[in-house]
């Protein structure tokens, strides 16, 4: 199926709702058209990838599904990028065009027009960005072809086509739209797209289920958390929900425990994947028998292959612990415009892989434990890996036994290195509201569940939601220079009332 | 000689910056909750030491003696006025 053929089949049904407002496929179909008629404008000879800004409109869902039409690349740098950076990313992505949030202002050029994207530029559909450890994203190139075979995946899986409703919670620029957006409208289901202001009022995203009875909803585990803590407060089911995913996150067991209770007639899906590899594991979780000890990766999706490779890139075949190594249908070919020192995490099949699935592998940087049952679970970062006093921890796991205590709601660890110790862990958190618990007893809380070099040297409380980089991880750079910063620490570390 | 909000003083200016003296019970346990590490057990002995004027000797060196504001407490009432042997 195709958007195009939904226009054709059933103009009449509902294709995007924004601000409450019904768009059926046909206006939708007209509105490509539009756009298609301003692409025509333009000089796209070089074939060059067009950056739309991905402001969550109709217009600029118009405007991308009038590139795909045109098959022309499209990038989407986020919505809020400052203004050098987004001229910095438009160049590296060599766009000749890039065109304003809504689709009515004027193209405006990148500085550096042709040669062209390497490669077969015919064969990119989307250009995605990811977060990269310093400066501008990393430009992630996808082919027609793996977004196709990813969206019929999809559709089958949760039921995309007609009758689907399904909420658009992360911004467009994320990958996650494959699923929620693109994959819907080419399936003929519709969208509801969440007002990126109003992405963490909890009240709000249960309105928008209920009101647009939403069958489909999948987001990261802080979406998931507002919607119960709105639900559970306001004393609701949300009983439409019929398939509800999450992803990108370990989700906190406080906010699993309550799930079923508010989402009474849904299924329950833990999905892992990677911007360059999309989605390549799927757990299903049994509503009957909550995984409270954390929820597995699960198991490979259709044509996944995976791998778990031990520190010297031997595979582990057995229980035991090492980076997750993964080969999708729906992966990137590399990186666009990367940096040729930098290190490629695009590497041949490992070693004894079977030939004919796949000859390029994506290194994940996850590190993933396989337990004697042969299921995997997520243990952090390997990245986040640090010595404390010569103890070799993941700080990943240290933040997740803080989320795991019902009164905290963010936590994250800064390991700053110390002459030493060789790092020393630091932690900025923020209490659920009403809580009593204090950093004492958080103490005690993590000695109860880590080794000692892993309980933290400092913990400050915070009163405002931590600072989160444009992809809404929590940004660690600006924590650790306000944790630096002697005077401005007290507005990260406002003291406790005495008792 | 009651020492406890004196040594309350210094474990928080040290050890747990924003903590209030209040939160801090004196049976807290300093050592498995991480305050104190084997680092910042050395520096807290030789705080006691100069501060109390004790000396604090290899057997006394016990980690138990500072594990909680009691504990250290009691360490520096015995250390300043020593039982004689009769």
């Amino acid at each position: 199926m195709s958007f195009a053929r939904q226009v054709d089949a059933r103009p009449d049904a509902t294709a995007l709702v924004a601000k409450g407002r019904l768009i059926s496929y046909g206006e939708l179909g007209d509105l490509v058209a539009t756009a298609s008629a301003r692409l025509d404008g333009l000089d796209t000879t070089g074939r060059e990838p067009i950056a739309v800004s991905a402001t969550k409109t109709p217009h600029t869902i118009a405007m991308v599904l009038a590139c795909l039409k045109a098959r022309l690349p499209v990038v989407l740098p986020p919505a809020t990028l400052p203004e050098a950076t987004l001229q910095r990313l438009v160049d590296k992505a060599r766009c000749r065009h890039l065109l304003d949030a809504d689709g009515t202002g004027p193209a405006r050029a990148g500085t550096t027009p042709a040669p062209g994207v390497p490669g077969n530029p015919d064969d990119v559909a989307f250009i995605l960005t990811t977060s990269g450890s310093t400066g501008i994203p990393k430009l992630v190139p996808l082919s027609a072809g793996a977004v196709e075979r990813f969206a019929d995946w999809a559709a089958g899986q949760f039921d995309l086509g007609p009758g689907a409703s399904v909420l658009n919670h992360a911004p467009l620029n994320f990958d996650l739209c494959l699923l929620d957006v693109w994959a819907t409208l080419h399936h003929g289901g519709q969208v509801v797209l969440v007002d990126p202001d109003a992405a963490t009022n909890g009240r709000y995203l249960i309105d928008a289920i209920d009101d647009n009875a939403v069958t489909v909803v999948q987001a990261v585990p802080m979406a998931h958390q507002l919607m119960v803590d709105a639900a559970c407060d306001a004393d609701r089911q949300l009983t439409s929900v019929r398939h509800l995913i999450f992803t990108g996150d370990h989700l906190p067991a406080r906010c699993l425990t309550r799930l079923p209770g508010v989402f009474p007639a849904s299924r329950f899906y833990n999905i892992y994947g990677c911007t360059e590899t999309n989605d390549s594991f799927m757990h299903e979780v049994d509503r009957g028998a909550l995984p409270l000890d954390g929820v597995p990766l699960g198991t490979p999706l259709p044509g996944v292959d995976a791998v778990v490779l031990d520190d010297d890139g031997n595979e582990i075949t057995g229980p035991g612990q090492g980076e997750l190594v993964v080969a999708t249908p729906f992966q990137s070919a590399g990186y666009l415009g990367a940096d040729p020192a930098a290190p490629n995490p695009f590497v041949p099949a490992p070693a004894g892989r079977p030939p004919g699935i796949s000859d390029r592998y994506y290194r994940t940087g996850d590190v993933v434990r396989r337990d004697g049952d042969g299921l995997l679970y997520l243990e952090g970062r390997n990245d986040f890996q640090v010595k404390v006093r010569g103890t070799r921890l993941n700080i990943a796991v240290v933040e997740q036994v803080l989320l795991d205590h019902d009164q905290v709601a963010e936590a994250v660890v800064l390991a700053v290195p110390d002459p030493v110790a060789g790092h020393l862990l630091h932690v900025v958190l923020r209490r659920v509201p009403g809580a009593t618990v204090n950093t004492l007893a958080l103490r005690q809380h993590c000695a109860r569940h880590l080794p000692t070099a892993a309980i933290p040297s400092t913990l400050r409380l915070s009163e405002d939601p931590l600072p989160r980089t444009s992809t809404g991880k929590v940004d660690r750079q600006s924590l650790t220079q306000i944790l630096r910063s002697p005077q401005s620490e007290a507005t990260v570390a406002r003291k406790e009332p005495a008792r | 000689m009651n020492h406890i909000e004196h040594i309350k003083s210094f474990l928080i200016t040290e050890f747990l910056p924003g903590v209030q003296a209040s939160e801090l019970t004196t049976e807290y346990d300093l050592l498995t909750n991480g305050v104190v590490d084997s680092l910042g057990l050395l520096k807290l002995i030789a705080w006691v030491e100069s501060e109390f004027q004790v000396t604090v000797n290899d057997a006394a060196l016990d980690p138990d003696n500072f594990r909680t504001v009691d504990a250290i407490n009691a360490f520096v009432a015995r250390a300043s006025h020593p039982v004689k042997a009769g």
